[in-house]
């Protein structure tokens, strides 16, 4: 079933989710997804980081049977999600980015019903939402309906609902959406100790840069259906230089990249919406300098800021936009 | 945590009485859904029934001296019609929330879904059943001796049942609108119960309502169970009304599970 070279032909391990110029387009030409080229290899936690409407949701309900793509192709370890959609669903847990609960039921039979629907015989269901109620640290509310939960309980729950059918691959759609700061620490705890526990290979949308650096080995940034840079966020930071600038005004930016590029202390340079982003080797020693360059190729600034990178500056440099910019949209 | 389980299949049996054991579960605890669907009928058959057997003198109209036997049958559809409301209502509601995604997501026929919400439908439909004649013959109706005739009268409401919980559960599919929803139902719930012969014989319409009851699947549940369940004379054969209501069960299942393995299945 599952197959154990590419379908190129080149030997080696075949990637728990692979997709080739995927891609959604709904009605009135809306292009959810455009042309994504996703290889995820087995065991790693990956991240789709983006703001709202980048596509995330959109790749997750097709790479989980729930949406046919338009074009291009998915496999999840090996298997196509439109051709063998039955083979993939057994494979695979999910949590969704809306709360999914039938909240008249307790939380041990909201665990049980779903094992249940796969067939679970009873011994193994008991003894497996016992486990996942003592991992998710719900065994003292087990019997109590799940609309007294809160937020996070409920969140939890979920996640030991996608757990009981031990998938070997786990999609998490924006898995701490709605949670409180603490709320998020404990749900980001739990995937942690679960991914040490069990291997599998998990895939986690969000828009919060923190959640990105915090949980996944690799990222992808999605901006408009695409995806626009790739890598482990160390990586991905570090690509950005030691410290960015951000010069924010009016005047000729070309004139500036070509500047910039000479020198030697400038690691990055981006033109984004209202000027640049310079990735520098150390802020403090460099600013003065920069500052004295941008003026003397006649660029008037407005603004100048100095931060340390991370995932935000990143996609920053990668769209020229704020990922809060979007938020909103 | 050792990952060796076995995802099996439960098969479209076993997965569709999960759902309706879910379904059930919910229903039995759920004091004010048990209470209202027990009180309901027994207002029907109470106060509806008193008036009318007041009118109508205890003379039913079909010339037998029980009104409160001949109304009976009309109650029992109505109340399965009330079922089938409340499961399409349910199945909406579990739309809209999201809450089907669970299902869409699992390795599980779609026609499972279909069954076990139905199936769930008519379990109800059954325990009102019970209690409506329960609470008619307490009221001086007339149950047949014969216990065969009881399960022919079961087999009939399990058809009415199906047919229109699966009637229910596909416009409960076609709209994301609660409001709309009823309305759609109010359109139908009307002329299915004063439409057919469940309140006066067939023999006393005038001739377009008489056509209009005979292509009424409630006609020939009332009818059927007249005959079988209670002590009445029926106007149609009691062939016919198998054989319509079967159909109509069959006929609305198809239509639904048409419904569910296309329209709900993926965007």
């Amino acid at each position: 079933m599952i197959a154990l070279t590419d379908p190129e032909g080149t030997p080696g391990p075949v990637p728990a989710i692979e997709t080739r110029h995927l891609a959604k387009r709904y009605p009135g030409d809306i292009q959810a997804v455009g042309a994504l080229d996703l290889s995820i290899p087995t065991g790693s936690t990956y991240a789709l980081l983006g703001p709202n409407g980048a596509g995330k949701t959109t790749t997750i309900s097709m790479l989980t049977t729930l949406a046919v793509p338009t074009s291009g192709s998915a496999l999840i370890n090996g298997i196509d999600v439109v051709q063998a959609e039955a083979q993939v669903r057994q494979q695979i847990g999910v949590t969704f980015q809306e709360m999914v609960l039938d909240d008249a039921l307790t939380g041990r039979q909201v665990l049980d019903y779903h094992g249940r629907l796969y067939g679970l015989p009873a011994s193994e269901r008991t003894a497996r939402i016992d486990e996942l109620l003592e991992l998710m640290e719900l065994t003292e509310a087990a019997e109590r309906r799940c609309r007294d939960y809160s937020g996070g309980m409920k969140r939890r729950l979920e996640l030991a609902r996608a757990l009981v059918t031990v998938p070997q691959v786990l999609f998490l759609d924006e898995p701490t959406l709605g949670l409180d700061p603490q709320g998020r620490a404990m749900v980001w705890d739990y995937i942690q100790v679960l991914k040490k526990r069990t291997g599998m290979t998990v895939l986690i949308t969000t828009h919060y840069l923190d959640e990105a650096q915090q949980l996944a080995d690799l990222v992808g940034i999605m901006d408009r259906g695409r995806l626009v840079a790739e890598g482990a966020p160390a990586s991905l930071v570090d690509e950005l230089g030691a410290d960015t600038i951000r010069v924010a005004g009016t005047g000729p930016v070309d004139a500036l990249v070509n500047r910039f590029s000479d020198l030697p202390f400038v690691q990055s340079i981006s033109r984004v919406d209202d000027g640049l982003l310079l990735g520098v080797r150390s802020s403090s020693r460099h600013l003065a300098e920069v500052v004295t360059l941008v003026t003397g190729e006649g660029f008037v600034i407005e603004d100048v800021s100095v931060a340390k990178p991370d995932l935000g500056a990143v996609f920053f440099k990668y769209t020229g936009r704020q990922m809060k910019d979007e938020v909103q949209a | 945590m050792r990952m060796s389980v076995s995802v099996g299949r439960g098969g479209m049996i076993g997965v569709s009485l999960s759902i309706w054991h879910k379904h059930m579960r919910k229903f039995l605890g759920n004091g004010e859904e048990l209470f209202g669907m027990m009180i309901q009928p027994i207002l029907w058959v109470a106060l509806f029934g008193i008036g009318m057997k007041s009118l109508m003198g205890g003379v039913a109209p079909d010339g037998s001296d029980n009104y409160i036997g001949f109304m009976l049958p009309g109650i029992i559809a109505l109340s399965a019609m009330g079922g089938a409301i409340g499961g399409g209502m349910v199945w909406l509601d579990e739309r809209v929330r999201g809450i089907i995604k669970e299902y869409l997501v699992a390795p599980i026929p779609r026609l499972s879904i279909l069954l076990g919400n139905a199936g769930s439908t008519v379990s109800k439909a059954m325990f009102q059943g019970i209690v409506i004649l329960f609470v008619g013959v307490m009221m001086g109706a007339d149950l047949n001796s014969e216990p065969v005739g009881w399960l022919v009268g079961f087999l009939l409401l399990t058809g009415y049942a199906l047919g229109f919980s699966s009637l229910a559960l596909v416009i409960a599919s076609k709209t994301d609108d609660l409001m709309a929803y009823h309305a759609m139902i109010m359109l139908l719930n009307l002329p299915v119960l004063f439409l057919s012969n469940a309140l006066y014989p067939m023999a006393l319409l005038p001739g377009w309502m008489k056509a209009g009851a005979l292509v009424n699947p409630t006609t020939y549940l009332v009818d059927g169970i007249r005959q079988t369940v209670l002590t009445g004379t029926g106007e149609l054969p009691l062939w016919l009304c198998l054989v319509v209501t079967i159909t109509f069960a069959v006929a609305g299942l198809f239509t639904a599970a048409r419904v569910f393995t296309t329209g709900t299945a993926r965007s």
